[in-house]
């Protein structure tokens, strides 16, 4: 009794596992092909979230920006005196130096402000007696331009608008000279007690300190926290005067914050100092050796200068130098899940066709199932009817004859496993045969559901 | 990327497959089945007819007609509208010639 109970459910639990394999292998599907259009070719490795690490072009030169006289005017300065320093301009350099470098040679300077228009600057080139023209810091004369090309020139030219190196090195080429050693002149001072105080007040408060006459505004959200998720310290200090020491907070503020990034800017000019200053020698020559001559061209502020350096260190942190740990990036599920899949699929495929041939060789049940009496049925009506084709006479002989074909057809069907109700009905009509036979010759006893309860009892 | 592509177009394949045949192979079981009944019915209903038309004592014309309609239908060896319609020509047949005794 309780097989019999097994064995009947157990094809309806196969069945459902069928089906849900079926379904999970169209959700896998569907996931597959839903993550192909997702994310396509554009597949990569610890991207960096910087945004492009390009400096836009710069501010258009405002009404109240110095501007230059006429060409004539400018001529006559010229031919007056050999340096013309004309109103706004910012050059300086070691002068000593350029004596040096011109010897004997007449080199007559003309020195403008920066960040001039492009009628200003085409007026500026029509000066045709002056040899070298500043223009801001922009060192050029006759087919050449002078720019930095190292960090301690690039450090001169920001942080101090000194051309000294730019100069020395045109005027040894209009010379047709070899070239003199690059000489730093620049000098640094501890800061005073003062000074500093103010910068570590400014920076415990709100880890910032722009000093007087200094563009930047705020630190540049994003780019730092991509930059430094840990946070920096920023200071910030206008261009300072030629000639006089630079104040040197990098070494005094590592002390008082160990292990903070601390980044300060004398002008233009970005120094890092604190924790793996590898980087920052990489980070600031590919800084300026690309954006130099765009930052020296344009009027640009320490707010855009800081965020275009945060995106390259930025970029080089994740570009995986200096063993910089990458920050932590969440586990996409999907991702991970992606290359199994397919196997996920074939092995619900699998399964699922190994149910299937299951389910079509299970017999379908409707056949006769064995102990439901059709067989027994049967064998007591052709017992019947030997019994009785001895004693019919003509009359019921017919009957009785079409009795033994039902039970022929019936006995086939059983053979071949035809439905049980066919089988039934078969029965049922040789059943009523015999019984018109049994009638007609009279004999009660052998009316089929008289003669077989006799024998089953 | 080229052996997992396989994997899910065999794959899918494969299931088509599957779910055509777990549906039309036991349909046409079902139909076999069905078809073998109605002739099994059917065959009991001609030799029960010809029975009949043995025991009968005059001939039928209209009976003797259509138990050989249905004895031809039965030769032709159709479906299962065919057996059902040779099934009721030979009880017909048959129901004619017991009326007629």
């Amino acid at each position: 009794m309780a097989d019999a109970a097994v064995t009947a459910r157990r094809p309806h639990r196969y069945e459902a596992l069928r089906w849900a394999l079926l379904g999970i292998a169209v959700v896998v599907l569907v996931i597959f092909l839903g993550a192909q259009q997702q994310h396509g070719a554009d597949v990569s490795y610890g991207r960096s979230p910087a945004d492009s690490a390009t400096i836009a072009k710069g501010p258009a030169p405002r009404a109240g920006d110095p501007t230059v006289p006429s060409v004539d005017e400018m001529t006559a300065l010229v031919a007056d005196s050999p340096v013309v320093r004309l109103p706004g301009s910012i050059a300086h350099w070691n002068e000593q130096r350029v004596r040096e470098a011109a010897g004997d040679h007449p080199v007559r300077i003309l020195v403008a402000p920066p960040w001039l228009d492009e009628d200003e600057r085409r007026r500026l080139r029509e000066v045709k007696n002056a040899t070298i023209v500043v223009s801001g810091t922009d060192v050029s004369g006759g087919f050449y331009r002078a720019v930095p090309d190292d960090v301690p020139g690039w450090r001169a030219h920001f942080a101090t608008a000194d051309v000294t190196g730019p100069l020395v090195t045109l005027i040894a080429t209009l010379r047709e000279v070899p070239v003199p050693a690059d000489h730093d002149g620049l000098r640094w001072r501890e800061p005073t007690g003062p000074e500093l105080t103010a910068v570590t007040a400014d920076l415990r408060a709100k880890g910032l300190h722009a000093a007087a006459g200094a563009s930047l505004t705020g630190v540049p959200g994003k780019a730092a926290t991509t930059a430094f998720p840990d946070g920096a310290l920023y200071v910030a200090l206008p261009a300072q005067p030629f000639g006089e020491p630079l104040p040197r907070f990098g070494p005094a503020l590592t002390e008082l914050f160990p292990g903070t990034p601390i980044i300060v800017m004398y002008g233009l000019w970005i120094e890092y100092h604190g924790p793996a200053t590898d980087f920052a020698e990489v980070a600031g020559a590919s800084f300026y050796g690309q954006f130099a001559d765009r930052i020296s061209q344009y009027d640009y502020s320490q707010d855009q200068v800081l965020s275009v350096y945060l995106n390259r260190v930025t970029d080089i942190r994740y570009s995986g130098l200096f063993d910089r740990p990458l920050p932590y990036q969440p586990v996409d599920p999907l991702r991970v899940a992606l290359p199994a899949l397919p196997w996920l699929f074939a092995g619900c495929v699998a399964t699922f066709l190994a149910l299937s041939v299951r389910s079509l060789r299970r017999p379908d049940g409707t056949g006769i199932r064995r102990g439901d009496g059709a067989p027994a049925r049967l064998a007591g009506l052709t017992a019947l009817a030997v019994e009785m084709s001895l004693l019919t006479d003509a009359r019921s002989n017919p009957a009785l004859t079409r009795g033994v074909v039902k039970l022929q057809a019936a006995r086939a069907a059983l053979d071949e496993a035809l439905p049980e109700h066919h089988v039934r009905s078969l029965l049922n009509e040789a059943a009523d045969e015999l019984d018109d036979s049994a009638r007609t010759v009279g004999l009660a006893g052998y009316r089929p559901d008289f003669y077989l309860q006799g024998r089953l009892s | 990327m080229s052996h997992t592509l396989l994997i899910w177009l065999v794959g899918g394949v494969l299931l088509v497959g599957a779910g055509l045949a777990t549906t039309l192979v036991p349909a046409r079981r079902a139909r076999d089945r069905k078809r073998q009944t109605a002739w099994s019915g059917a065959r009991a209903a001609i030799d029960s007819a010809a029975v009949s038309r043995d025991a009968a004592t005059s001939p039928v014309p209209a009976a003797e007609q259509l138990l050989a309609r249905a004895e031809l239908i039965a030769a032709a060896r159709g479906g299962a509208a065919a057996a059902r319609t040779a099934e009721r020509h030979a009880q017909q047949a048959d129901r004619l010639w017991r009326t007629q005794r």
